[in-house]
Order: structure tokens, then sequence, then C-alpha cells
């Protein structure tokens, strides 16, 4: 694995972080005051800053150090995160972001809000702190002052490679304001001659907090002079830890006969006694030393300890218990239990419950990260069998086999099983809606600093899971409707308040699935669609003519129509004409709907349906004009044969089915595809009820129906052109193309008896 | 030059160096005194004190008798654990490879 492809995964992993402290800050936003969702915040940062630093990426480092600082001020209750320390703080993840995508992608950043947003977290972390610990980081450095690095906002601070491991500890104390120990540890020859193992202790010691050792080889003596198994080394710590003295000794408390053993507190303003020597600091990542050769210590030391005296029992507990990474708190609480008489099974019980909290925490979600291409290509490859699967199925009734049973039951059984993988590998491509919405949340800070509106996002459903290339196509859409909601939508907080309304507008995004689509309604409270303006708007641009009589459902969707812009003035977030016609042409695209409702003076609602998936869909075939057609399951609420006595004649050409004492239209297909020049007898056909997301149910007319079945979808666009209320495209199972029906458009087209594009409105106008 | 290149000897280091090992490399470090020598540590998994102590006590030895005792490769391992028992051996690690 080369250095870019660690880098690579660093980045990855940077954006989970940067999702967790979004999510973590809007939490704290909303009144959260849980010390975990602080602490989540405060390690996402941590980590940011971890991994830049490995990389060498200063600004990043400097930013995250400056950021870490002041949430850690929050860690430690000495900053309380209200709503002015939020904002800053929800800033600072979107530099933060920022500055890892310049890493990333070697894009710039500006550089002017990065530091601007520096001097913000800085006063927040000093103004507000006593003065003690204004410069939270320097008393750590103190009493490491040889290998002190710089302080904060140095620019040559240097980044140290941390052990995250140990911030899994739910008790991990703020770095600041520790005490510190200066400890002087002097094994005897008996030390080691007992199976203790003074790196061991030492390693045990430098997780209670910040270390700097200093190793004396003075009694060291040559070779010929030396004897290996005996004790030369001693040790001179420095230590700073909110531990205490006792927990210091808890980690000696097996070798205190075998060693000497001095500990002192140094006061801050007293030098550490440790000063001249050269002290080297112990920030490291230890975890290797946890590595299996090390749990092997543990056992090795198991089994001598069977034979040996209950002390060293004792210890092979702390030891066993000590090689698995992340459980410091368990190693010492284990070790300060006052077990007078520990049983040797308390040294397995330890290494077990070890063992079993490391298994817990590894099996938490158990993921692994896969190039997008394979799955695609696994994808396609099942998209095939299926259809390989439908021809083979067809070839058996031709060739007529008598309907033998065990080929028809074989068929079917692999008919199930394909259905079967393209689920599971479809569930392969779902994600939440998650990251989309997290990225609006961002959006709409930005927006409402620059439009100084006061809002509020709200978000339901997020982990609504839709396949990735639905949530891909998602975000450039939903960002312009969120512009749209909070620049145009929203009033200002003046005349929110002169309507009666809180200063604060509310945006509530939701997503859920419905009936095999998922939808997603963006609501706003602001003031809704000023139909009179759209109307004046239409007519000066000669969308409509001065005397059209237009509903007003049809007045709120003149909004999609290309280049229009209600806005006074051309703004810099939206308001450019290109917003809801570019909205509306890639939720199309994506086979979805999208429909505006708006009451004047409490808001407007989009809402969006779009499909779960772009690559199969559950369709219904039928025979229309010898055509082969699939018309989506999902659009069909019911079929039926109609009957002569059900069809009524209305207007010139138009005409009605009676279904349980309601009329509804009737769509010839045929007709309104062209495939046909003159009406189909209904009677000889049948009429497949369907629900637009306009509202209403209208009956299509088709020929025959062939059967329901799953079908692949090809795209039209990708792979000839697009087709008026044609959706997409599938291969059958005797190898003809068959094409989809845009259920909607059809209905759309239906209103105006003629298929165009922007039909919606050729109906309209 | 040459010829002390051909006095050069490599004492590749144990995985384990526990408190077993001290005395073996203690017997090991002896029989090549006299010779310039260079340590391959890169197998080394865990490293004890006492055998850093013998390894130390070799640098000293080889120092007083002007011959020179480096460290060609060194594992992860072995250099966390020397710093965190806090042995600097940067001063013996070989300048070019």
């Amino acid at each position: 694995m080369d250095m870019n492809e660690i880098k690579e995964i660093f980045f990855q992993e940077c954006e989970e972080q940067l999702a967790e402290l979004e999510s973590g800050l809007l939490k704290l936003n909303d009144g959260d005051r849980d010390p975990e969702t602080v602490n989540a915040v405060f390690r996402a940062v941590h980590s940011i800053k971890g991994g830049a630093g490995a990389f060498g990426l200063d600004d990043l480092v400097s930013f995250a150090h400056v950021f870490e600082t002041t949430l850690d001020c929050v860690r430690s209750n000495r900053l309380d995160p209200g709503p002015e320390v939020l904002k800053v703080m929800l800033k600072s993840a979107d530099v933060l972001a920022d500055l890892t995508n310049a890493a990333r992608d070697g894009g710039s950043v500006d550089g002017a809000r990065s530091r601007q947003l520096i001097k913000e977290l800085e006063a927040l972390a000093n103004g507000e702190v006593p003065p003690a610990s204004a410069a939270p980081v320097e008393p750590v450095v103190k009493p490491v002052a040889a290998a002190a690095p710089p302080p904060v906002n140095d620019e040559g601070f240097q980044p140290v490679a941390f052990s995250f491991d140990d911030f899994d500890a739910p008790e991990e104390p703020p770095l600041m304001e520790m005490p510190v120990y200066d400890i002087v540890f002097k094994p005897k020859s008996d030390l080691y001659a007992k199976g203790n193992e003074a790196t061991l202790l030492l390693r045990d010691l430098s997780r209670l907090g910040e270390m700097s050792i200093h190793c004396d080889m003075g009694a060291l003596p040559t070779l010929d002079r030396l004897s290996p198994e005996s004790a030369y080394f001693f040790w001179k710590i420095s230590l700073a830890t909110d531990k205490g003295e006792d927990a210091i000794r808890t980690v000696f408390e097996f070798a205190e006969w075998d060693c000497d053993l001095e500990i002192s507190l140094v006061s801050d303003e007293t030098a550490p006694s440790g000063e001249e020597l050269p002290m080297q600091p112990v920030p490291f990542d230890l975890s290797i030393l946890d590595d299996e050769p090390a749990v092997s210590v543990g056992v090795v030391e198991e089994e001598e300890q069977l034979a040996a005296q209950q002390r060293d029992i004792r210890n092979a507990a702390v030891s066993a218990a000590g090689t698995a990474s992340n459980v410091l708190q368990m190693a010492q609480s284990a070790t300060r239990a006052p077990t007078e008489k520990p049983a040797p099974a308390a040294a397995s019980a330890a290494a077990q419950s070890a063992a079993a909290q490391q298994a817990a925490a590894s099996a938490g979600t158990p993921t692994i990260r896969v190039d997008l291409d394979r799955v695609d290509r696994l994808i396609n490859l099942v998209g095939e069998l299926v259809i390989n699967q439908a021809m083979l199925s067809q070839s058996v009734v031709e060739n007529d086999t008598n309907g033998t049973s065990s080929i028809n039951m074989g068929l079917e059984e692999l008919q199930q099983l394909t259905r079967e993988i393209q689920d599971s590998v479809m569930a392969i491509r779902a994600q939440p809606v998650k990251p989309v919405f997290q990225r609006m949340s961002r959006i709409v800070r930005e927006i409402a600093d620059m439009t100084g509106k006061s809002v509020r996002l709200i978000t339901e459903g997020e982990n609504t899971e839709v396949d990735k290339t639905v949530i891909d196509k998602l975000a450039e859409p939903l960002t312009h409707m969120i512009r749209n909601a909070v620049d145009h939508g929203l009033e200002t907080p003046e005349k929110r308040l002169a309507a009666g309304k809180s200063a604060e507008g509310t945006v509530r995004l939701t997503a859920k699935h419905r009936s095999g689509r998922i939808v997603i309604e963006l609501a706003d409270d602001g003031a809704g669609i000023n139909r009179e303006k759209v109307r004046q708007k239409a007519i000066d641009n000669d969308l409509i003519a001065a005397d059209a009589n237009l509903s007003d459902e049809e007045i709120d969707n003149l909004i999609f129509h290309a280049g229009f812009s209600t806005a006074d003035k051309i703004s810099d977030i939206s308001g450019r004409g290109v917003g809801m016609d570019v909205v509306k042409r890639s939720i199309q695209a994506l086979g979805g709907r999208i429909n505006i409702s708006s009451k004047p003076g409490h808001g407007s609602v989009f809402i969006m349906s779009l499909p779960l998936t772009l690559a199969v869909l559950d369709g219904m075939v039928v025979t229309v004009a010898n055509q082969t057609l699939v018309v989506p399951l999902t659009a069909i609420v019911e079929t039926l044969q109609p009957e002569a006595s059900a069809i009524h004649s209305f207007g010139s050409n138009q005409r009605l089915i009676s279904i349980r004492n309601s009329f509804c239209p009737l769509v010839d297909v045929g007709r309104i595809l062209n495939f046909r020049g003159t009406q189909a007898n209904p009677v000889e056909g049948v009429a497949l009820l369907v629900e637009s997301e306009g509202g209403g149910q209208r009956a299509l007319m088709v020929d025959a129906i062939q059967g329901q079945r799953q079908v692949v979808i090809k795209s039209l666009e990708a792979n000839y052109t697009h087709v008026p209320g044609i959706a997409a495209a599938t291969i059958l199972g005797d190898g003809r193309v068959a094409l989809i029906l845009d259920v909607d458009a059809i209905v759309a087209a239906s209103r105006g008896q003629s298929l165009k594009p922007e039909m919606s409105l050729a109906a309209v106008g | 030059m040459a010829s002390k290149k051909t006095a050069q000897k490599t004492l590749s280091l144990a995985p384990v160096l526990d408190l077993n090992e001290a005395t073996a490399l203690h017997e090991k470090l002896l029989a090549l005194k006299g010779s310039d020598i260079v340590i391959d540590a890169s197998a080394v998994e865990r490293v004890g004190t006492l055998c850093v102590q013998v390894l130390m006590a070799g640098a000293k030895t080889w120092e007083e008798d002007h011959l020179s005792f480096t460290f060609s490769k060194v594992s992860d391992a072995f250099e966390k654990t020397t710093q965190l028992i806090g042995v600097e051996i940067d001063h013996l690690m070989a300048k070019e490879i």
C-alpha cells in the first residue's frame, strides 16, 4: 500500500469524521448536553488533526488544533456551548471541511475566512476562561519543557502522531490543568527475575497522561562486566495526569517490592526537577506494543504465574488486561479492585472480559470499503443475469416441454434466486440520504448568513435508504431548492415578526419511503408563493396569455418554467432564473417527479418522488397497438376490464370510465404515443387505473396485459435519445426491446391530448 | 577501509527479546567483540528492558574499543519500546544504507 492509498483512506475517514462532527454540533445546537456528544465532536476534530499531522497537512493541522482547543474548553465545561459559540463552531466545521477538501483536491480555501475563525475560536477559548487556563495547551506543555511543542497558534506547530485509542476511554480527562508528578523508578534485579517488565510498567504509566522520560544509564557497565539479568537502568519520569498519585502507585503495585519508587507532586510554578535532564516525551502511539506478540506476553506470564505466588498472579491480570488495547480503564479498575485473595481465575477473567470488550468494540459496524465501480459491475452483471433468466424461461415455454415439472420447478427456483441476488446486490448500493441532508445544513447556514435571515433546518428520515446513484444526483437539485427556500421562501426576520411569526424561519427536509419510491419533502414556513406576482411575471415573459384562466396549482407550477424568477433583484444565491426548471429537469432525469403546493402566508412545500433505484423496476408488461410496453407497477392502482355501459363520451373526443360511481378520464395510450390514429374500443382492451403525482386517477387504456415481471432498466437517453412519454427501455425475455412508460408524462399529455416536451406548460399556456 | 569492511559483522536479533534471551544476546555480542558490528533489529516484535540493557552495554563497549556499533534496521516495535523507556538510539542508527 503506497502513501497515496493511505492518504486516500485518511480522507475517506475525514469525511466520516466531518459528518460526525457536524451531526454532533447540530445535536449540541439543539440543546443536547450529553458529554458523549461533546466527546464525539472533540474526537472527530482530534482524529482529523492527528491524521493531517501524519501527512504534513499544516493548514489543516493548525486550524484543527485551534478548533480542538476551543472544543476542549467545552469538554471541560469551561465554555458553555451557547448558540453564539455553536455558530462559530459550525462555521469552523465548514472551514475544516473546506480545508480537508483543499488538501485532497489541491484547491484553495478562503484564507481570510479561516483566519477570522481562528481568531474567533481563540477568543472563545481565551476570553471566557480564567487566565490559568487561558492557553489551555500550556499546562500540558510545561512539564515537558525540553520537548515542548510551540504554543497554539504558532505557525511552526509540530504535529505529533497520537494514539487515538485512548480517546475511546469514556472518562478521558481534559488534557489541561493536570498536576505533574516527578517519578523516580529504580527497578531491582528481582523485578525482572520475577517476570515483570519495566517496559510494560512504563507503558501503563504513559497511559495515565502526558509523560516524559529520562533513562539513567550511568550504572551500565561494559559488556564483559555486565550481568545480563541484573537491573542497571533507572528512570526519571515526569507525568502530567489528573488521575492522582494512587493511580501511579497502582501501576507499580505488583512491582513495588522489587523497585525503589519515589513519587512527588510538582506544582505548576516550580520548574520540573528533570528539566536539566534530556527528557524524551512519550506521546506516541503505543498500540503496536499491544499487538499480537504482546498478547503472548500475557499468556506466557499467565503460565508462569500459575506456579508463582498470588501477588504475581494478580500481575498477570494486569498485563493480560493491559495488552488488549483500548481497555486501559478496565485494566485499571481490575487492578484497583480490592482483591485480597485473587483467584487465578481473576487473571483469565480479566483477559476474557478485555477480549470481550475488544470484540464488542470491533463488532459494532463491521464494514468494508468497496470501489463503487466493482459494485456497479456486479449490478450490471446481475441485470444481465435477470435478462438471461427471462430468456431461458421464455425458450422453455416456447419449446413446450409439456410442462415437465422438474424443468419448470428448476426455472422457478432460478427465478427466485436471481430475484434475491438482485435485491441483495441493490442493497449494497443503497445508502442513507443522511450525507446529502447534512450538506444541506451547511448550505442553509451559509445562505442564512448571506441573506441575514435566521433559519433553522430540521431534517427527518435521514436514514432512509436509496440507491447511491440516486443520492449522488440528488444533491444538486436539493441544493437549488434549499437556496430558493431560504432566499425566496422565507421572509426577513422583521417581516416575519410583523406577520406574527417567530423571527427564525424553519426549513424542514423530510425523506420517507412510499410505495417503492422515496419521497423527499422540502417545506418552509415562509410567505408562500405570491401567485399574483408569478402570474404577472409569466404574462410579462409571454409565458401565458394575459387572460389565461389558471388554477392555483397551475400558477404555482409556473415557477418550474425555464427563465422564471420572481425575485425583484437578482441575488448571488439564487434568482438567476436558472433555478427551478433545472431542478425539475434533474428530477425528471432521475425518473422522479416534483410538485409544489403553497399556502400564502404559511409557506410552500416541494414534494419530490424518486425511484429507489435506477437499475430495476417491477413492471406490468402490456401490449398497445402490437407494441410491448412496460408500465411501472408502483403507478398502477388496479386493472379492470371495462364494460360498454361504463364508458361515457365527454366533449369532442374525451371519454370517461365510471368506476364505483365515480368518473375517471380514460386515456388511450396508443393514441397518445401515436401508435395508432383512431381511438381503440375500450371494451376490447384493459384499463389500468393509475395514480399520478399531480393527484387524481386516470384509466390508461391498453390492448392486453402480458404479465408482471421485474425488468432491468436501460437508459433510453444514454443509448438513444429522450422520447416524450417514455421513461426508459428494457430487454425482454425474447430479446426484444420494450419501452417503459412514463405514466405521469402520459397523464399530463392526456390533458392536452398530445405529447410534447414541457407538456405541462403546453397544457397551461 | 577495506579491512574494516571485511571485519564488519552482522547480528540479526530474534523476534522476541525477553528475559530468557538476555543471556543469549549477551553471549552473542561478547563473541562478536573486536569487530565492527551492524545490528539488524527489523524482526523484533517484542523487546524487554534487559535486552535493551545488553545492547546499550554493547554500544558502550564498542565505543570504548573505537569500533562501530550501528543498527541497520529497526522494527517499529523496537523503536517504540526504546522511545518508551527513554533510550536514545538515534545516534546508533546507520546513517547510510
